[in-house]
C-alpha cells in the first residue's frame, strides 16, 4: 500500500506535477538532425505524482498504528456485553454456522433475502476458532471476529486518506473519527453484513485511487465492489462515487481501458449472484420454490418506516437512536460534505474528497426518501466517508487558517494561535461526549438477561432434544449448542408462520411449541405472526431475566409439561 | 463425479492461461509510465549509425518503386537500401535496377538464385552484402516514415541496444469483418503484448521494421532458411542469446500494411505463421533462456495459437455443461471462469477499437463496434481451423516440405510480419 505525500493540504491540481519535458534546447540540435523529429514533443514523459510507501514510511506506520491500538483497545474491550445482541447478529451468524455445517446457505430454506456472501465471509472469518471451540460458535463470543473486520476498515480509511491527499494528522483524525466515535463502536462491533461491505468498499475506494494508477488495481477496485455489493446490497448506492473516485484518479491516456475494465469485473463479479439463482432454477418465482425474483420484489416492497425528519417515524427513530450515541461524526460529516460540495470549484481538497462527499451525498437523499424502509444499521456504510468528509473538512480549515492569502511573518503566531484555539475548541467539546459513551461501551452489561435465558434453557430443561422452543435469532446458537434440534426444536420464532416448511411441523399451532422466549424482538413483531401471538397468549412466564421493556421472559405454553407433554 | 472434477480442471486450466493472455496483451496500459515508455524517445543527439534497408521483393513490380521512394525520402543520412529480387522475376528486377541506376550510392540490386525462393533465403543472400552497421527490414509494399530511421538510430545508442523492433499497423479495419479483427490483434500485439515481451527479455520478432546490429546478425548466422516463421525464430533465438532488444511503437511512426485480400488467404497466412511458431516450438532454442519465467513466456507464447482454438471450441461445451448436466453449483461457477475472461478481453477489444481509431484519427463507427463483436466467434473459428491446419501440414510432416515452395509466394502478399 502506498500513501502520497505532497505538502499538507496543498495537493497539486488533479494530483499530478509534470516533470520538465526532456525536448532538446534548439542549441544541441545538429544541422542534420530531419527537422520533423526534432519538433515532436516527446511523449515518453508523463505527469508523475510525489509518492511515498506507505509500508516505509515510518511516521505514517507509527500513527497508523498508535490510532489502530486505541481503537482495538476501545471496541474489543467488554465487546460481548454491549450492545445487546441484536436479532439480525444471530441471523447472520446462525447462517454461518449453516455454511460450516455443509448445510447450505442456512438451516431452513434459502430464499434470497440478501446475498448470502456476507455469511459466507463470517463463515470464514470464524471457521477455525468455531472448530477448536464449537461451543463458541454464539454471537456474543464471535463478536470478537468483527474486531479483525474493524481494524482492516480502520487502516483502510487511514490509507484511503493519504491516497486522497490528507495530511497525515487529518489522516489519523479521520482512522480516529471512523473507529472510536461511539456510534463506530456500538455498531462496528455487531456482527453485521454492513460493516463487512465497508471493508470491502473501502478496499475498493483505496484500489480505486491507487497512486500507480494501474490498470489492474482499477480492476480489483470494480472486483472488490462488486464483492462489497453482493456482501450488502444496499452498497449499490455507493458505486457513483466511487467511479468518480476512479475517474480523478486515472490518467487521461490510460483511464478508458482502467474505467472501463472496473465496470466490467464489477458487473461480472454482480452478475454471478443472479447466475447462481440460475444454476439452482430459482431466478424467476415458480410454484413449490423460492427465487431470486421475489426476494427482491419483497425487498423493494419492504413497508416504509416513514420520512427521516417526521418526529414518531420509524426512520426517525432510527436517526434519533444514531444521533444518542453520537452528533459529532454524523452532523459534522454532513455538514463538512456540503461544505466540500459547495467549494468543489475553488477547494483542491473538496476536489480530492469529491467520492466521500458524493457517497454521503447519495446516502442522505437516500435516506430522505418519504416512505422508504431504513433500517438502524444503515448508517454504518456511510460512517468511512462521514469520518473522510470530516477530516478533509478540518483539513481545509487548518489551511485555510495557516496558509491562505499573503504569508506575513508577523502574521504567524496569529494564525497559528487561532489553529490551536479552534483545535482545543473542538477537542474540548467532543472529547468528554465521546468518554462517556465509549466508557458505557467499555463498562455496561447489556447482555445479563440473554446469558441468563441461555443458561435456565441449557440447565432447566431435562430434554432438549425433545423440546420445541420458540426463540429469536439472536439465542438461537446457544439453544443448539445445548442440544436442542437445530431448526425444528430451536425454531427462529417468526418461521413458524411465515416458512411452509416449518409451519407443515406445527399442525396443532401453538399447542405443538414447548417454550417462547419472549424476548423484546418476539414481543414486537408478534403482533404480526398468530402462531408466536397465540403461543404468547397460551403461556405463563417460568423464569423472568432482567426488567422493564428489556426483560427476558421463558414461557411455558399451557396445558404441556415441557417435553413430557408431547 | 468424475465428470464434475474434469470439467473444472480444464476451466480452471484455460481460465490461467486466458488469464495470463489477458494480462500480457494490456501490458501498455498498466499505468501510464508504461504507455508512455512505450513510445520512441525523440532523437536528441547526432546520428551515429549506419543502416543497410532489406527489401526483399518478388513480383512486386507495382508497389516496389513507390517504397523504394518512399525509403528515399528518410532524413537520415546515412543508409543504404538492398532490394532482393529472384533471377527468375525480370520484372521486378527491373523496377529495382531503374531505382538503382537513378540512385547509384543509396540503393543496390541483390539477385537470389536460389532454386525453392523464401523470404529467409533472401535476406540471407543480401546479408553479406551489408555495409552499414545496423540492418533493417522492410517488405515491398510498406510504407515507412521518413523519420523512423532517425528515431531508431536515437533508440540504439540510447539504450545500447541489439535489437530494435518498430511498429507495424494494418490500417484498413473498414475492408471487412476480419480485417477489424486483424487490425486490432496488430494493435494488441505491437502496441502492448510485444513492450512485455521486450521488457522479458523472450521476444518473437516482427517480419518487418525490424533492426538488427550487423555484426549480431552474422554472429548468430542470420535468418534460418527452412522455417515458416524465420522473423519469430530470429527473435527467440536472439533472445536465448541474451541480446537486449527493445521496442519502440508511434502512431505516427509505425509501418503501414493492409490485412490479406481474402478470407482464404488471411487462412493461409496464420496457418503459416502458426506452423511457424510449432517449427520454433520444436527447434528448442528457448530453452537455452536463463530463467523459468522466461522459459514459462516462451513455451506459452509458441502454443498460444492452438491453446487459443481450445480455448474457443471449449468456452461454449462448458457453458453447456454448467446449464444442461447436473453438476454442483461450485462445479458450476468454475466452469463460467474462462467465459469470464473473454467477456473482459472482448470488452478491452471494444475500448481498444477505439483507441485504435483514436490514435490513427479513423472514424471508428457504431458499425464497426457491431461488427467486432458480432465477428468475435466466427474469428475464433478461422483461428481454430488455422491452428488445425497448421498442426495437420506439420504432422504430415518433412516430406511434404518441398511443397511449401509456394512460400516464396507469400514474399508478394502475404508478408510475415510477426
Amino acid at each position: 500500500m502506498t500513501a502520497t505525500l505532497p505538502p499538507p493540504a496543498t495537493p497539486p491540481p488533479g494530483g499530478t506535477a509534470t516533470l520538465p519535458p526532456a525536448t532538446p534546447t534548439p542549441a544541441s540540435v545538429p544541422v542534420a538532425a530531419p527537422a520533423p523529429a526534432a519538433q515532436r514533443p516527446d511523449k515518453r514523459r508523463v505527469t508523475v505524482r510525489p509518492t511515498v510507501r506507505f509500508r516505509s514510511s515510518r511516521p505514517d506506520l507509527l500513527l497508523c498504528g498508535a490510532v489502530l491500538v486505541a481503537i482495538m483497545v476501545v471496541q474489543g474491550w467488554n465487546i460481548g456485553d454491549y450492545p445487546a445482541l441484536s436479532d439480525d447478529e444471530g441471523t447472520y451468524l446462525a447462517q454461518a454456522w449453516a455454511v460450516q455445517q455443509g448445510e447450505g446457505l442456512a438451516h431452513y430454506t434459502y430464499w434470497y433475502d440478501h446475498p448470502p456472501l456476507g455469511w459466507m465471509q463470517i463463515a470464514a472469518l470464524t471457521w477455525i476458532p468455531s472448530l477448536i471451540a464449537p461451543d463458541t460458535m454464539v454471537v456474543a463470543t464471535m463478536r470478537i471476529a468483527m474486531l479483525l473486520v474493524s481494524a482492516v476498515s480502520a487502516v483502510l480509511v487511514y490509507v484511503l486518506a493519504r491516497r486522497l491527499w490528507l495530511p497525515r494528522w487529518a489522516a489519523g483524525v479521520a482512522m480516529a473519527l471512523f473507529g472510536l466515535s461511539p456510534l463506530a463502536v456500538v455498531l462496528q462491533r455487531e456482527i453485521f453484513l454492513d460493516n463487512l461491505a465497508v471493508l470491502w468498499m473501502l478496499l475498493a475506494f483505496c484500489l480505486a485511487a491507487s497512486p500507480s494508477r494501474h490498470l489492474w488495481h482499477h480492476f480489483g477496485a470494480g472486483l472488490a465492489a462488486a464483492t462489497a455489493v453482493l456482501t450488502k446490497e444496499t452498497m449499490l448506492v455507493v458505486l457513483p462515487a466511487l467511479l468518480v473516485t476512479m475517474w480523478r484518479h486515472s490518467h487521461h491516456d490510460t483511464r478508458k481501458f482502467a474505467v472501463t475494465g472496473a465496470i466490467t469485473g464489477c458487473a461480472l463479479i454482480g452478475f454471478s449472484y443472479p447466475l447462481f439463482a440460475l444454476l439452482k432454477g430459482e431466478l424467476w418465482p415458480g410454484a413449490g420454490h423460492v427465487s431470486l425474483w421475489d426476494g427482491i420484489t419483497y425487498q423493494m416492497s419492504r413497508p416504509g418506516s416513514g420520512f427521516l425528519l417526521t418526529e414518531g417515524t420509524g426512520s426517525h427513530g432510527a436517526l434519533d437512536s444514531w444521533l444518542y450515541y453520537d452528533r459529532v461524526l454524523p452532523l459534522g460529516g454532513l455538514a463538512g460534505a456540503a461544505l466540500l460540495l459547495l467549494t468543489l470549484r475553488w477547494s483542491v481538497t473538496a476536489r480530492a474528497l469529491a467520492g466521500p462527499a458524493l457517497a454521503l451525498a447519495v446516502l442522505t437523499a437516500v435516506a430522505l426518501r418519504p416512505s422508504g424502509y431504513l433500517p438502524a444499521m444503515y448508517v454504518i456504510q456511510a460512517l468511512p466517508f462521514l469520518a473522510l468528509v470530516l477530516a478533509g473538512g478540518a483539513a481545509s480549515v487548518a489551511h485555510a487558517v495557516l496558509r491562505k492569502g499573503r504569508q506575513r511573518p508577523r502574521l504567524v503566531p496569529l494564525r497559528r494561535t487561532a489553529a490551536a484555539l479552534l483545535a482545543a475548541t473542538a477537542l474540548v467539546y467532543v472529547a468528554p461526549r465521546w468518554y462517556e459513551g465509549d466508557r458505557t461501551a467499555m463498562t455496561a452489561d447489556a447482555n445479563a438477561p440473554y446469558r441468563a435465558a441461555a443458561r435456565w434453557l441449557d440447565t432447566r430443561v431435562p430434554d432438549p432434544a425433545n423440546t420445541r422452543v420458540l426463540t429469536d435469532d439472536a439465542l438461537w446458537l446457544d439453544l443448539v449448542h445445548s442440544g436442542y434440534e437445530p431448526g425444528l426444536g430451536a425454531i427462529w420464532f417468526y418461521k413458524a408462520d411465515l416458512d411452509p416448511a416449518v409451519a407443515r411441523t406445527l399442525p396443532g399451532g401453538w399447542r405443538d411449541v414447548d417454550y417462547v422466549v419472549a424476548s423484546p424482538t418476539v414481543r414486537r413483531d408478534a403482533r404480526d405472526l398468530p402462531t408466536v401471538r397465540d403461543a404468547l397468549a397460551n403461556s405463563e412466564p417460568v423464569a423472568v431475566f432482567g426488567e422493564g421493556e428489556d426483560r427476558i421472559e421463558i414461557r411455558r405454553t399451557r396445558g404441556t409439561d415441557g417435553a413430557e407433554a408431547r | 463425479m468424475l465428470v464434475s472434477v474434469f470439467v473444472a480442471a480444464v476451466s480452471l486450466a484455460l481460465f490461467w492461461m486466458a488469464a495470463f493472455t489477458l494480462w500480457w496483451q494490456m501490458h501498455a496500459w498498466r499505468t501510464p509510465e508504461t504507455l508512455a515508455a512505450t513510445r520512441f524517445e525523440s532523437p536528441a543527439g547526432a546520428e551515429g549509425l549506419s543502416f543497410s534497408l532489406l527489401v526483399p521483393a518478388r513480383h512486386e513490380q507495382a508497389v516496389l518503386e513507390h517504397t523504394i521512394d518512399r525509403l528515399l525520402e528518410s532524413g537520415h543520412r546515412d543508409f543504404e537500401i538492398l532490394v532482393i529480387v529472384g533471377h527468375d522475376d525480370p520484372e521486378t528486377a527491373e523496377v529495382a535496377e531503374r531505382a538503382a541506376a537513378r540512385e547509384p550510392e543509396r540503393v543496390r540490386v541483390i539477385t537470389d538464385t536460389h532454386e525453392t525462393k523464401n523470404k529467409p533465403k533472401a535476406l540471407n543472400t543480401a546479408l553479406p552484402h551489408c555495409r552499414g552497421e545496423v540492418v533493417g527490414v522492410f517488405d515491398a509494399e510498406d510504407q515507412v516514415h521518413p523519420a523512423l530511421l532517425a528515431h531508431v538510430d536515437h533508440a540504439f545508442t540510447a539504450t545500447g541496444a541489439d535489437v530494435v523492433q518498430g511498429g507495424v499497423q494494418l490500417i484498413n479495419f473498414h475492408s471487412s469483418w476480419y480485417a477489424l479483427r486483424n487490425c486490432l490483434e496488430y494493435f494488441f500485439w505491437f502496441r502492448s503484448r510485444l513492450h512485455l515481451h521486450a521488457a522479458k527479455g523472450f521476444i518473437p520478432l516482427g517480419g518487418n521494421t525490424v533492426f538488427v546490429r550487423t555484426e549480431v546478425l552474422r554472429e548468430v548466422g542470420g535468418w534460418d532458411p527452412d522455417c515458416l516463421a524465420e522473423d519469430c525464430d530470429l527473435g527467440v533465438r536472439l533472445s536465448s542469446a541474451g541480446k537486449k532488444v527493445v521496442v519502440a511503437y508511434d502512431a505516427d511512426m509505425v509501418t503501414r500494411e493492409e490485412t490479406p485480400g481474402t478470407l482464404v488467404s488471411l487462412l493461409k497466412q496464420r496457418t503459416r505463421w502458426n506452423q511457424g511458431f510449432l517449427q520454433v516450438y520444436r527447434k528448442r532454442d528457448w530453452r537455452r533462456l536463463p530463467t523459468v519465467g522466461q522459459r514459462m513466456l516462451a513455451r506459452h507464447t509458441l502454443t498460444t495459437p492452438f491453446m487459443q482454438a481450445f480455448t474457443g471450441v471449449i468456452i461454449p461445451l462448458n457453458v453447456a455443461v454448467a446449464l444442461f448436466l447436473d453438476v454442483p453449483v461450485g462445479v458450476a461457477f468454475i466452469t463460467f471462469l474462462p467465459m469470464i475472461t473473454a467477456m473482459v478481453t472482448f470488452v478491452f477489444e471494444i475500448v481498444g477499437l477505439h483507441d485504435f481509431g483514436r490514435q490513427y484519427g479513423l472514424r471508428v463507427r457504431l458499425a464497426h463496434y457491431l461488427k467486432l463483436i458480432a465477428g468475435g466467434p466466427f474469428y475464433q473459428l478461422l483461428l481454430a481451423g488455422a491452428a488445425v491446419r497448421a498442426v495437420w501440414r506439420e504432422q504430415r510432416g518433412r516430406s511434404e516440405w518441398e511443397l511449401t515452395s509456394h512460400v516464396g509466394a507469400h514474399l508478394v502478399r502475404e508478408e510475415a510480419t510477426r
